[in-house]
């Protein structure tokens, strides 16, 4: 019966429903009546109410879903797609928007509560959270200027660029879809329970219920990878990490600082090799670079960028006295491929090799490889001797003059940009972000966020993320929601 | 000695080459394996040795403290490993031994009871760096490879441990193919192969039709040399041959495309003085050139005037600055307007390490 029922909702005349809601919805209630409620074919029901975009067509033009039910070409609304769906909010058969869901101030209950009115306003707002940690505006107004660019018919002149662009487009239009499919789907649920009450249908309000519920914890998750859209968050990441002035005292303090990281890396889950090392005389190091491989590993690492201070009763001095000591760490990704990186000449470089002295050759054998490469112009270098061979350490520490020089780059353009907004990079190299103290007390404390705990071993032996992701979400969530 | 023809001898990468330019000619083969058998590498070996993480941190614990004991004393004495490096080759040595070499954080385990596995046992360990630190056997040996360019090769007691200074060479080949496409797919000679390692730089950057052979007399040589193509599947494009320099090449006069070489060539009497790695445990064939260690650069240089095609490329290793003017002069004089645009070329460290240039066409 129902079966039938679609059918003919198919063979309609898709004209027909779209120019006359009236008539759409006056349709969809025919379908509310009870015999199709207590219809055998459950699964036939579901498909036509959880997808009932009937709902949001009013406000919304049609969603793609429709397209596909009704058969009405795509290309014929999908350059609409872009303004109607951002711009145009989408709202209940009542005019209930997310927005509206927020301002009512339901109160928010535990999830086992099951309040629909709590679950919806929970919803609502992770749907604001991470539209904030999105810059909903600036992604819209990017998405535009990214369209403008792809329906340029000369776009495909020059490939690399195509690619970057339509690259770009593609991972902020899955953005804009997925938030505003979360809206949409609570606004059906919510229309749901409205007619299920109506309508007395205990079984249909339950439904919609847990469909709420479902959402409300998956959409927790979203909120937390929200915090990663950044550009080249999904990237590897080199660390380096520099003693600060200080002697032995703060060589082994960068040495436990990259330590901490390894570890924190291997946590993670990420891959993680030494690159560069220079120890200190006595111990500890003067600097290091690890690359962390990993997606995201750039995401999370790029947090960490600034001095680390840490104080204690230095093991160095023999009178046992309470020293501070400083260890500064910068983070830069790795950039894909396809992404514009800067062109390095082969006759702007200076390769040296550091060996022992000696003829070299057939006289000496060494294990020692290690490569430095200075880029003349700009006088930045890098150099590797961890790998085995010197080929391998010239090509690592090129990756890493690549990377230097790819970051230089970005923050050249980021402050040619009129709208640039100070970025998480551009966090003074020099400035202090965390203090780590073992002595009279201990805790390590981060002066960014406050945040705190009063276990520096687990911190040194890489628990970092709870540093990172509160690092994350204030310096996101912080602006007033100019942004949205 | 007993000698035995391999399978594929008359390798049939070779054979078209040669019957097809000197047809009617035997082909004089003398591509063998002697009895000898490569030893396999320790990363590549089976990880049936257990030990717990407890008694891998009491060796780990013994093998940094003879690092550190050792300071700079080799240093000082022979330009040997100080104690930083000695401490970077610890780290590689477990790493190879390792059934999982991205898992070596044993060190920061606190479970003291749980079992490794390794491609050695723990005595091995103990032994290995024991001959590492207190007889200098070099660390290539003791592992069993030598990390080359993008290669790992096998390596061990009678064969020269690849130099990172010869690296350069695949580089120069690169270059020298790259402006001749007929020398990309033409025949190339590594004479006194060693390891393998020039030959099978170059096999990898030939074109389809390109060949290499790779000779040495030296038969340990021979047999590591094939097993390092055989690991590089490159049988097909390298035919290692033993003989001394040009004897296995009769049936290729003037025809090879490009020839190269890293002769011995250090001068009789500075071998004994060269740091106790090189001299104590590195075969005296592979080093020694004769009284001014040119005796084998000018020998090699007179005959490839023979053994190239015109606009052949021909690159040589040297010990220097000194010995590349040596050759340069010698093939302006005795082979006076067989070669053209002789370039000496300096390494990383700034010796002018390699001599190169093209057959007179
Ligand atoms: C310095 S080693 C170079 C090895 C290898 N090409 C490399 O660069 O690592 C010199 C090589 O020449 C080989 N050799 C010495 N005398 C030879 C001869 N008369 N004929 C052929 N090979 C010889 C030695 O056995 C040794 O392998």
């Amino acid at each position: 019966m129902s079966f039938r029922l679609l059918q003919r909702l198919r063979n309609q005349k898709s004209s027909l429903i779209f120019n006359s809601p009236k008539l759409f919805t006056h349709f969809y209630s025919s379908l509310s009546e009870p015999r199709y409620r207590n219809s055998p074919t459950p699964i036939l029901k579901q498909s036509i109410f959880t997808s009932g975009h009937v709902f949001c067509c009013r406000n919304n033009g049609f969603s793609p879903l429709l397209c596909e039910i009704f058969n009405i070409p795509c290309w014929s609304i999908s350059a609409r797609l872009l303004s109607s769906q951002a711009v145009v909010e989408q709202s209940t058969s009542d005019g209930l928007t997310v927005e509206g869901i927020i301002a009512n101030g339901w109160t928010i209950y535990n999830e086992d509560e099951s309040d629909w009115k709590s679950h919806a306003s929970a919803i609502a707002q992770s749907i604001h959270l991470i539209k904030k940690r999105l810059r909903w505006k600036k992604l819209i107004h990017r998405l535009e200027i990214l369209s403008d660019q792809l329906n340029k018919p000369d776009l495909w002149n020059d490939p690399v660029h195509a690619g970057k662009i339509s690259r770009e487009h593609g991972s902020l239009m899955g953005k804009m879809k997925e938030v505003n499919a979360f809206e949409q789907e609570l606004l059906e649920h919510i229309d749901m329970i409205k007619l299920a009450r109506e309508e007395n249908d205990s079984e249909l309000e339950s439904e919609s219920q847990k469909g709420l519920l479902t959402m409300r914890k998956h959409i927790k998750e979203k909120e937390l990878e929200a915090l990663l859209a950044g550009e080249h968050d999904t990237s590897s990441c080199f660390i380096e990490v520099q003693a600060g002035a200080g002697g032995t005292e703060s060589m082994d303090w960068a040495s436990m600082v990259m330590q901490m990281y390894m570890k924190w890396a291997e946590r993670r889950g990420f891959g993680v090799t030494v690159v560069d090392e220079m120890p200190g005389e006595m111990a500890g190091i003067k600097r290091a670079t690890i690359r962390v491989h990993g997606e995201y590993a750039y995401g999370y690492a790029k947090s960490e960028v600034g001095a680390h201070r840490l104080v204690r009763i230095s093991p160095f001095d023999s009178n046992k006295r309470r020293h501070t000591s400083f260890a500064s760490v910068a983070v830069i990704p790795i950039l894909g491929d396809g992404f514009s990186r800067v062109q390095i000449n082969e006759s702007d470089l200076r390769i040296e090799r550091f060996r022992a002295g000696g003829p070299g050759g057939q006289h000496a054998n060494t294990t020692e490889s290690a490569v430095r490469i200075t880029h003349i112009p700009t006088g930045v270098s890098a150099s590797c001797q961890n790998e085995r061979s010197q080929h391998q350490n010239k090509a690592s520490a090129m990756a890493v003059l690549q990377s230097r020089l790819d970051q230089l780059e970005m923050q050249r353009q980021a402050e040619m940009n009129a709208e640039h907004t100070q970025s998480l990079t551009d966090i003074n190299f020099g400035s202090q972000i965390r203090s780590y103290v073992l002595h009279p007390y201990r805790m390590v404390k981060d002066h960014r966020t406050d945040y705190e705990v009063s276990h520096p071993d687990s911190v040194l032996e890489g628990d970092l993320d709870g540093f990172i992701l509160s690092f994350l979400s204030a310096s996101l969530d912080k602006d007033e929601d100019a942004d949205l | 000695m007993k000698w035995i023809f391999p399978r594929g001898c008359f390798s049939s990468i070779l054979q078209p080459v040669l019957l097809h330019s000197n047809p009617g000619r035997p082909v004089s083969c003398s591509t063998v394996f002697s009895s000898h058998k490569p030893r396999i590498p320790l990363h590549l070996r089976p990880p049936t040795s257990r030990a717990t993480v407890a008694d891998l941190k009491k060796w780990h614990i013994w093998a940094k403290n003879l690092v550190s004991s050792v300071g700079s004393t080799f240093l000082d004495l022979d330009n040997g490993p100080d104690s930083t490096l000695l401490q970077r080759e610890l780290t590689w040595l477990v790493q190879d031994a390792f059934e999982n070499p991205n898992k070596v954080s044993f060190q920061n385990s606190n479970d003291d009871d749980s079992v490794v596995s390794l491609r050695a046992c723990l005595d091995d360990l103990y032994e290995m760096w024991k001959q590492r630190i207190e007889e200098r056997r070099p660390f290539q040996y003791v592992v069993g490879c030598e990390h080359w360019r993008d290669l790992v090769l096998s390596v061990e007691e009678g064969v020269l441990i690849p130099r990172p200074e010869t690296e350069m060479i695949v580089d120069l080949v690169n270059d020298a193919v790259n402006e001749n496409e007929e020398l990309r797919n033409g025949l190339w000679a590594d004479l006194g192969t060693g390891s393998g390692s020039l030959a099978i730089g170059i096999g990898r950057i030939l074109g389809d039709l390109g060949k290499v052979i790779a000779t040495d007399l030296s038969p340990v040589a021979v047999s590591v040399a094939s097993y390092n193509v055989q690991r590089y599947d490159l049988q097909d494009k390298i035919a290692v041959k033993q003989g001394s320099w040009f004897e296995p090449l009769k049936n290729v006069e003037g025809e090879l495309a490009g020839l190269v070489s890293n002769p011995p060539y250090i001068p009789s009497d500075h071998i004994a003085g060269l740091q106790a790695e090189v001299a104590k445990h590195e075969p005296r064939l592979a080093l020694d050139g004769g009284a001014n260690g040119m005796n084998d650069l000018l020998h090699l240089c007179s005959g490839a005037v023979f053994m190239l095609k015109p606009g052949g490329f021909v690159a040589f290793e040297t010990n220097g600055e000194t010995q590349s003017k040596f050759l340069v002069e010698h093939m302006d004089t005795e082979t006076k307007g067989s070669f053209h645009n002789v370039k000496i070329i300096s390494d990383f460290a700034g010796f002018q390490r390699y001599v190169t240039g093209y057959k007179a066409r």
